[in-house]
């Protein structure tokens, strides 16, 4: 009992149980049947073995007898007593199998039929046997067959029978034994599955079982507590008589239940409790946010007030405060709209007025308001009746009220007036207080801007002054911060914000920005210091050179002083880089010349003297002449470079131009030059085209002297040179590339610069000034080309030369000019007689027409309905207009701007005459000729010559 | 026969030079550059070497320089500058360098000899 009321107390414990039952019940039930079958099988077996056994012995004694009636037959056919004693041999043997039979022979059966054989075997052997061989020995083969016909033969024969019927037993009852077994074997398996019926059956109570204990329970709860959740009552219906988990479960559920309705109970107790609270608490709120309303109306007037007051005094931009005063001011005294207006300039700001309302009231300022303000320094009110554009969409009277206030400024004077109009409701007077409270804080703060304006004036003039100067200049306080800089400074330090990136900014910020940028950082660094602490001398200056672009500068600083008392210093940078360029250039070129001067002259003086003193072979003596020679060529040429160079510089050098062809006079120095090189071979492409040019030939020669003598130059290892004309854009372009050394990247922007020469070891051995190309830059430039080349380091150079190209006339100046029977007319002012006669002659000579004035007035007038081909203008003329003013004239004049003007005068003023538009300056006295020369040119360059020069079938006709 | 090496990258120049050392008894080696002149001082000892100032590649400066560091066997040789330039710094310089006598081009090649002749019989 006690047992029972354990197991019911839990669920686990009840499946424990039964599944304890069922496997026991399992287990029983196999044992049994495996042992039963185990038991038949082995029965089995047994019987088996011991019926087998004894068949063998049968039919091994059957055999063994056989043997012997077989020997003994054999015996008394051919008297051989070997087969007699055969036969005796096997006797005991036949004994032994008898006795062994009869040891196992169960049955009686079994029993009789092992008397049988002993009786049979004493029969034969003992009585038979023995007296048939005495018969046959002694001869008596009738009494042996006597003897055997006497019963012998017949008992072998029954006895053989009676052996084979037995064998035949045995076998019959080994096969019933079989039956028996199988028989058996499907008792027990059918015994087998009525076992597992029953325990299947078993399985499905329990299952059912279970399902009842705990699966209904569980939807039961489960419906339970939906119905309990969605708000309904539910009970339970779990046996009262259960005490396992499960009953305990409903128990606490059902009180969880119980507990949960009466909580319900008091929630809504609570609430309605609640309820009644919150109303209270809303009237409370509401109470509260009217209070707070008012507070937040009142803070927002306050917040408006310093927004008025922060927005005139946070900004200094004077337009920017003052319509922020008139907004904020409209708002604070709560008014429509509203007007500022300085009384000086008239600037104003306004606040819901039209640009004509402002400019109507500003035209009317002067009436009396302004007068009132002025005396009284006070503010008033004036109530007036709106106008139709104020009043808008109100038909009846509608009155506005105008609030003027004063702003005084530090010296008590006017400067500007404020007007504020409310529409409907009037100005409280009691407010007047706080209105001009407001005001002059207003006053105040336009005090503060008209001064700093004062001073950002000057503030900008100095700055203006400071940029006007070359130098970067910086200010810095005796603390080390920049107060001021120019324009030049930010440049030079490439301040990125402007002055702001650099103003304001302390000594360890603006030191080091400025000393990155500079070389010798320490040099700069150190020497700043020693100036901001007054430690250098007046005048010394410190040198340095900028990073980025190599930039030479040099640097000095003076101290600032008020009152005896260093304020700070004046720190000057002052770019030096082109003098420092020229110095660097003229000081190499000195060593220049100095060495390629100093290398003939030791040749020349070194052989002469040798010559001079030594007794010489005179094939030597006429080697070191040619040497001599040779060396004072080199001198020679090296001379008439720095000649030229010197002449062009001063602008001092003249061309000789004529109409020349370029093919001639290349390979005239393509001739000179190969002589010099055998490494090199210069080839002259072909060319076909047209080649002339209006040219000095001496100076073109010299300008290809120098490219193809360079060319060989800088090709050391030699190679070929080649040369290439042609046409393009109605340019002559040459150009002569070598192969050899090429120009470093870096060298090519200061390749034409005079003394430039690329420095670099395999260039040393290379002689020369650096003037070459500078000279051939000049000459070509002086025929109104340009020189350009292209080229890669290491792989060669190509310099191009591009002059114009011209055509001459095919059949001469006279002919063409008889045949179109057009002659250039020009125009001569000049005041003197004989001279102008002078050169009407020269020009008539050369078929153009010449038309003489005296004064310019009269050219002037002439020029109105005429349009001469080109003008020969004195500059020094007797009456009213001079030379100069008459080409301004020219030059205004739209159609006459056009006319080639040629100067002839003895003013030697050259530049100013071609600064003006002159196309030639003539210097009196010159050559006789040179001036129409000088006319046809210009007028072959301006195009005018092309419809009388240019031969009919040549192109661009 | 004293050993002399011409280092000048002026063809003439070393000709006139070599020409005025002829009367002399002295075995004379000509080099174009400076390169060339260190290189025939590594397989030589001379009693003399007579140095250009300007030269491509390596100059007499870079030469007496690397000959007076010990580069070769030639380190305490007598060495004879010649440069076109002629100023007090310059010659300074040189002689600083380690060169033992300084001439300045153009020279007068009587005195080139006597001097070399002197330096010769000295060594």
């Amino acid at each position: 009992m006690k047992f029972n009321h354990f197991i019911k107390k839990s669920l686990t414990r009840q499946i424990i149980a039964l599944m304890g039952v069922f496997t026991l019940l399992f287990l029983a039930g196999t044992i049994i049947l495996t042992l039963l079958q185990e038991h038949v099988n082995s029965s089995y077996y047994k019987e088996r073995e011991k019926l087998v056994k004894k068949e063998e012995i049968v039919q091994q004694i059957d055999h063994d007898f056989n043997l012997v009636f077989f020997n003994v037959r054999g015996y008394f056919a051919y008297n051989n007593s070997e087969l007699k004693n055969q036969a005796a041999s096997l006797r005991p043997g036949i004994r032994k199998l008898i006795s062994e039979y009869n040891r196992i022979a169960a049955t009686p059966e079994d029993k009789a039929f092992g008397k049988e054989m002993d009786e049979f075997a004493d029969f034969y052997f003992i009585e038979r046997l023995p007296a048939s061989i005495e018969y046959f020995e002694a001869g008596r083969m009738d009494e042996v067959i006597k003897l055997a016909d006497s019963g012998a033969t017949a008992r072998i024969n029954s006895f053989q029978d009676e052996t084979h019927d037995y064998l035949q037993n045995l076998h019959k009852e080994l096969n019933d034994r079989v039956q028996s077994l199988i028989i058996k074997q499907s008792y027990i398996q059918t015994g087998f599955f009525l076992f597992l019926v029953v325990i299947l059956v078993i399985l499905f109570r329990m299952i059912r079982i279970m399902f009842k204990k705990i699966g209904q329970p569980l939807t039961q709860f489960a419906n339970a507590a939906e119905e309990i959740a969605r708000g309904g009552k539910a009970e339970l219906h779990v046996g009262q008589e259960r005490m396992d988990e499960l009953a305990v479960l409903s128990t606490a559920f059902s009180k969880m239940v119980r507990t949960l309705q009466e909580k319900e109970q008091d929630l809504l107790a609570q609430n309605e409790e609640l309820l009644a609270q919150q109303d209270e608490l809303q009237a409370q709120r509401e109470e509260l946010e009217e209070v707070l309303g008012t507070m937040r109306s009142n803070e927002r007037k306050l917040e408006r007030r310093n927004e008025l007051i922060n927005g005139i005094s946070n900004s200094l931009q004077k337009q920017e405060v003052l319509e922020s005063i008139v907004n904020n001011m409209c708002y604070v005294i709560e008014a429509d709209c509203g007007l500022i207006v300085m009384l000086q300039n008239g600037e104003s700001a306004s606040f819901g007025i039209s640009a004509l309302g402002v400019e109507q009231f500003n035209n009317h300022l002067a009436s009396g308001f302004i007068d009132r303000l002025k005396q009284t320094k006070e503010g008033f009110t004036v109530k007036r009746q709106l106008l139709q554009e104020e009043k808008g969409y109100h038909e009846r009277t509608v009155f506005g009220y105008d609030l003027y206030l004063p702003i005084i400024s530090s010296n008590q004077e006017v400067t500007a007036v404020m007007v504020f109009t409310r529409f409907g409701f009037p100005f409280i007077q009691t407010h007047m207080d706080e209105y001009s409270a407001l005001s002059k804080q207003i006053g105040l703060s336009l005090d503060k801007i008209s001064s700093y304006e004062n001073s950002e004036a000057d503030r900008k003039l100095n700055q203006d002054i400071l940029n006007t100067v070359k130098e970067g200049m910086q200010y810095v306080d005796r603390d080390g911060c920049i107060l001021q800089v120019n324009k030049q400074l930010c440049e030079m330090f490439h301040c990125q914000d402007g002055f702001a990136g650099i103003v304001g900014q302390t000594w360890d910020k603006w030191s080091v920005l400025l000393k990155k940028q500079v070389v010798d950082e320490d040099g700069f660094t150190e020497f700043i210091w020693r100036a901001f602490n007054g430690e250098t001398s007046s005048g010394e200056t410190f040198v340095y050179k900028t990073k980025d672009r190599g930039h030479v500068c040099q640097m000095y600083c003076e101290g600032l002083y008020q009152n005896n008392e260093r304020v700070g210093t004046v720190f000057v940078h002052r770019d030096i880089t082109k003098e420092f360029k020229v110095d660097e250039m003229k000081s190499e070129f000195v060593s220049t010349v100095s060495h390629e001067l100093r290398t003939p002259l030791a040749s020349i003086l070194g052989f002469s003297e040798l010559l001079l003193n030594r007794e010489l072979k005179p094939e030597k003596q006429k080697k070191y002449l040619m040497t001599i020679l040779n060396e004072a060529k080199r001198l020679t040429s090296l001379i008439n470079d720095f000649l030229d160079v010197q002449r062009m510089e001063s602008g001092k050098q003249t061309y000789e131009k004529k109409y020349i062809e370029l093919l001639p006079i290349i390979e005239k120095v393509i001739d000179n030059q190969q002589v010099q090189t055998d490494v090199h071979r210069i080839i002259l492409e072909s060319f076909d085209g047209n080649d002339l040019i209006l040219g000095d030939s001496s100076k073109i020669e010299q300008v290809f002297t120098n490219l193809i003598s360079n060319a060989i130059k800088y090709s050391p290892s030699g190679g070929p040179v080649y040369l290439r004309l042609y046409e393009e854009n109605s340019l002559l372009h040459i150009e002569v590339e070598d192969h050899g050394l090429g120009i470093p990247e870096n060298a090519a922007a200061d390749i034409f610069n005079k003394f430039y020469r690329v420095d670099n070891s395999d260039r040393r051995r290379i002689g020369g000034t650096g003037l070459g190309l500078s000279i051939v830059q000049e000459i070509v430039r002086a025929h109104d080309g340009y020189v350009s080349f292209k080229s890669k380091y290491g792989e060669g150079s190509t310099f191009i030369v591009s002059i114009p190209g011209v055509y001459k006339p095919s059949h001469g100046l006279d002919e063409n000019i008889h045949q179109s029977g057009t002659r250039y007319e020009v125009l001569v002012i000049e005041d003197d007689q004989s001279l102008a006669e002078l050169i009407i002659q020269e020009l008539t000579e050369n078929n153009l027409h010449a038309k003489h004035f005296n004064t310019g007035r009269d050219a002037l007038a002439y020029l109105e309905n005429h349009l001469p081909d080109a003008i020969v203008l004195d500059i020094m003329l007797d009456e009213g207009l001079d030379g100069w003013s008459i080409m301004k004239i020219l030059k205004r004049n739209e159609v006459l701007s056009h006319i080639p003007i040629i100067i002839s005068t003895a003013l030697d003023e050259k530049e100013k005459g071609l600064s003006l538009g002159a196309h030639d300056y003539f210097i009196k006295p010159y050559q006789t000729g040179s001036l129409s020369l000088a006319i046809l040119q210009t007028l072959l360059k301006v195009g005018k010559a092309g419809q009388i020069l240019i031969p009919e079938n040549s192109p661009g006709d | 026969m004293k050993k002399i090496l011409i280092a000048e990258d002026e063809e003439i120049l070393r000709m006139l030079i070599s020409d005025t050392l002829e009367d002399g008894d002295f075995s004379v080696d000509e080099a174009e550059d400076g390169e060339e002149a260190l290189q025939l001082m590594e397989k030589k000892q001379y009693d003399l070497v007579i140095l250009d100032y300007m030269m491509p590649v390596l100059t007499g400066l870079d030469v007496i320089r690397k000959v007076r560091s010990g580069m070769n066997q030639n380190k305490d040789v007598k060495i004879l500058m010649l440069s076109a330039k002629s100023q007090q710094n310059e010659q300074e310089e040189v002689l600083n360098a380690g060169a033992d006598y300084f001439m300045v081009k153009p020279f007068s090649p009587l005195q080139l000899l006597e001097k070399v002749g002197e330096i010769a019989d000295e060594v």
